[in-house]
Parts: C-alpha cells; structure tokens; sequence
C-alpha cells in the first residue's frame, strides 16, 4: 500500500505478548501524519496487545516502532507519552471515584506548562464534548457509557498528543451515540491530530477512516484506503457478513 | 455526665485513632502493602518528640515540622530502595519482609532507648479545660487539634493536588495511571513516604499522652488495623470513622466490662467486621 503524506509512525516486524504466550508475530503497520486510520480485526487478533505495545505497556521481544527517527521499543509510558502518543485504553479505564474534572487533569499529569495552557485544553475538551461540562463535578464511575467513552477520549486529548489512539470506540454504544463521538473524532482530525481507532465494528472504523489495517492471529493481513477496502470482497465476506450477502 | 465524659475522652482518642490509621490505610491502599512497621514508625516518632523536648526543650507541636519531613524522606526511602524491588510479589512476601524490617527497627530502639517506659512531662503543664463537671487536660486537646489537623492535610493532599490524584490514580487502575505517564515506583515511595510522616506525627502527638516504649508498637499497629477494618479500607474518611467507632466502643465497652477487656472487645469487634461487613462502615471506595 502506498502512503501519500509523510508517515507519522512505522512499525516494523514486531513482536510481542504475555509472558511467554507471543501473541503479534511480526506486524508492521505504517500511520499517515493527519490521517485517521483504522485498526479491524476479529476479537482476539491482538489489536489491543498492539495498542498496550505501542504505548509502552508491553516491551516487544522484536521490531522497532520508529517515530520521527526514533525507536520507541522498551520506552516507558510516560517516555512514549512525552512524545506525543496517548491511548485510550479498551474499557475506557477511568478512575471510577474522582470526577469528571479530575480525570481529565489526569490526561495532563505530565505535562509541565503553566496552568493557562492545561485550563485552554480543558475548555476546549468540554466545547467538543459539551456533556462532559454539566457532569464535571460527577463521579466518572457513575456517568453512562457514551459519557464515560467523551471522558476517556477527553482525558487522551489533555494529553495534546499528536498520535490518539483509541481502542473500542463503539464497544456497548449506542448507534446515535457512535455517531456523535465520530463527528467529535472528525472535528479534532481536522485540526490536525492524527487518530487511530481500533474497532471491532468493521463499518464504523471504515466510514470513519481514511485507511485502514485488517489484523487476524497477531498478523497485518491487510490494509489499504479505507472506501477501497469497504468494496473489498474478501473484507466484505469475512466481516460485513450479512451485509456482503 | 459521667456518659458525657466518657464520649469526650473517646472523641479525644479517636482522633488520634484516625491519625494512627490513615497513613496505614494509604500503604494498604494504594499499595496492597500490610506494613508492619507502622507501630514501630509511631514510636519512633514519640521517641523523637521526647527527645527533642528533653534535650532541645522543643514543644511536640513544634516537633512535629521537624518529624513530618524526616520521616517522609524515611519512608521514600525505605519504598524506593527495599519494597519496590518486591512490590509485584505476593502480598506475603511484602507482608514477611516488612515484619523483618520491623524487628530490625523495634529492636534498634530497644538497644538505643531500652525497654523502659518514659513519659514527656510538659513543664509547665497545659493543665486542664473545664466545662461544668466536664474536665479535659488541655494536652489531650492539643493532640487532638493536631491529629484532626493532619488527618485533614492528607485528605486535602490527596483529593487536591497533582500527585494527590496520581496516588488516587494508581489505586484505582495502575495501567491507566502509566498511561497517563505517572511514574508508578515515584508514587508508591511517596505514598509509603506519607504512610511513614503521619506514623511520625501520631508517634509525636501520642508522646504527649502515652509513656514510650518500644513495646508498644505491636499495640498501635493492632489499633491501626482494626480502625482500617472497621471504617473501610482505602479512605481517610474511613479511618476517621473507624478511629471515633472503635473509640467510643473501646471506651464504653471499659466501662461496663473493665478497662482490661478494652483490647479484648477491640479484636473481638474486629472478628465480627470481618464476617458481617468487611468492606467497613463507609465500604471499599477509592482511596479519597
């Protein structure tokens, strides 16, 4: 697959998993700076162990991540953070008991600029996601699904990252709801942040995106621009299931 | 008025119950740490206030600007270069490993400062606080300002500031706190170091009551386990309820089976915590 503008990041022949259980077995996967691209696979393909190695969770056994001519293998968390990664992890993961506020504060733990800089990145969290301002004094356990998913995705922005990475957008939401947090996801990419959403509905993650990587036993097993790969026939067989028929 | 008194005293007590356990209940929390230290971390700390007043002629209070500090660098410490290193091991290694300081510690104190008991005598007394027939030693009074003070600072530290909400954030989930580039190992030390500074600071606060000795440190980390059962782990709000429940319980149980079944009734309530409610009075939340 040919990319058109500058690679952001590139990942190449990684390796990587749980002990001693591998689960990736040599991806390698190419991100377009200011795209949105889209991770697809079956559950269990090893998107979220891709997703846990790219932001420092797990230490692949093989490969580089290379970002800006940098190799980001067996960097911390908070390493791959500082340059610009964030990931909103499967299940959201907020701190149930604090606030809305404080989770989002969270998202610019490390950040060492005045607070007039974290507070503009508050407002401009809460102008994209206006719910999460009448609920910033709640307990983030007790919001509902959508609102928890505008918080986790909040809590990436404060970050100011330049890679978002978000794994299961969709997962448990409504239809209506996915909608919204799509348009939120466009609206951000058209100021520049580059995404990549890991998604299990085949559909949304193709709409949403411009290309995409289809992944199956630890493996890239496809990619290409994301309206191409929608009209694929074997994409269309394996996952638009009914759709295809 | 006899009731009345009584209720007074407990109040007093529970205070410093409170303040004995939140620091115990934070490395529990946060940790998944039983440090036995604790009791020997508080008397440490009255040992330094009688030593400051005895030698230096400095006011517990005072003392207490003094402790804060050194036994906060003390606990980092100990976390960063001893307990880090095994923080991903079983809660009973962490468990043996913190009785084994514990005993090294205790028994450094019974070489430095021997068994005997001794007292911090305020000279001049403070005297007493009189309401009717109400009577409270105004010493009694300044621990407990203080304790309430303390137990009060670590809660505004915790729900307030940066590294507060870190510490709140690696209790509730680890992996999302890494992801927000909180450096885990910095935070369990400073946790620990703060576990640590206000086990100093009850040690400080209890000398202006208690006499000191090593010996007693089985029974101050005895009071603290109890009082984090019984209020609910994981939260200073918790050890502030549990600290006053247990004693007015132990307070009034002395009065109507004896001063020596105090001990007796506390770990009996303890028993019947653990089978009825063992999340405690104010339940498992996050540590807040």
């Amino acid at each position: 697959m040919t990319i058109p503008s500058a690679p952001l990041l590139n990942l190449t022949g990684i390796q990587a998993g749980y002990g001693e259980i591998n689960v990736l077995w040599g991806v390698d996967l190419t991100l377009a700076r200011g795209e949105i691209t889209a991770l697809v696979g079956s559950n269990g393909a090893g998107k979220s162990t891709l997703m846990r190695t790219l932001s420092g969770l797990i230490v692949p056994t093989a490969g580089r991540i290379d970002w800006a001519g940098e190799d980001l293998c067996g960097q911390s968390p908070a390493q791959i953070l500082a340059r610009g990664i964030a990931h909103v992890p499967e299940g959201r993961r907020l701190f149930s008991s604090m606030n809305v506020e404080d989770n989002l504060l969270m998202g610019a733990y490390a950040r060492k600029e005045p607070r007039a800089a974290i507070r503009r990145d508050l407002d401009r969290v809460y102008a994209t996601f206006p719910k999460l301002h009448e609920r910033l004094g709640q307990a983030a356990g007790t919001l509902s699904g959508g609102e928890q998913q505008m918080c986790a995705i909040g809590r990436g922005m404060m970050s100011a990252p330049r890679l978002l990475i978000i794994d299961e957008l969709s997962l448990g939401l409504s239809p209506l709801l996915v909608e919204q947090l799509v348009e939120a996801l466009r609206s951000l990419n058209r100021e520049g942040l580059s995404i990549l959403v890991v998604e299990q509905d085949v559909i949304t993650a193709l709409e949403l995106s411009t290309s995409a990587f289809v992944m199956d036993m630890g493996r890239i097993v496809q990619s290409g621009r994301s309206a191409e790969l929608m009209h694929d026939p074997a994409i269309r067989s394996a996952y638009l299931g009914a759709l295809a028929a | 008025m006899l009731i009345l008194q009584i209720l007074l005293n407990a109040i007093v007590l529970g205070s410093l119950y409170a303040c004995i356990a939140a620091g115990f209940s934070l490395v529990w929390g946060v940790l998944n740490v039983i440090n036995l230290m604790h009791g020997s971390f508080i008397v440490l700390g009255s040992y330094l206030a009688w030593g400051a007043y005895k030698a230096l002629g400095v006011a517990p209070w005072t003392s207490l600007l003094i402790a804060a500090p050194v036994f906060f660098i003390l606990g980092y410490g100990i976390q960063r270069g001893v307990l880090n290193r095994v923080i991903a091991a079983p809660v009973l290694v962490t468990l043996t490993l913190t009785f084994g300081l514990d005993l090294i510690l205790n028994n450094a104190m019974l070489v430095a400062f021997k068994a005997d008991y001794r007292q911090l005598v305020l000279d001049p007394s403070l005297g007493s606080l009189s309401v009717g027939s109400l009577v409270v030693p105004v010493d009694r009074i300044v621990a407990m300002i203080f304790s309430l003070l303390l137990t009060l600072a670590l809660f505004f530290v915790l729900r307030r500031s940066r590294v507060g909400r870190a510490i709140v954030a690696v209790r509730m989930d680890r992996d999302a706190a890494r992801l927000m580039g909180v450096d885990v190992p910095s935070i369990y030390a400073t946790a620990f170091g703060l576990g640590t500074a206000m086990a100093g600071c009850a040690g400080v606060l209890l000398a202006m009551i208690f006499p000191i000795s090593p010996i007693a440190s089985g029974s101050y980390l005895g009071k603290a386990f109890v009082v984090c059962v019984l209020g609910g782990l994981g939260s200073v709000p918790g050890a502030v309820v549990g600290g006053l429940f247990l004693a007015i319980v132990e307070s009034f149980g002395s009065l109507v089976l004896g001063p020596e079944n105090a001990v007796t009734l506390s770990f009996g309530l303890l028993i019947v915590f653990l089978i009825v409610r063992p999340q405690g009075l104010l339940g498992k939340r996050g540590f807040e």
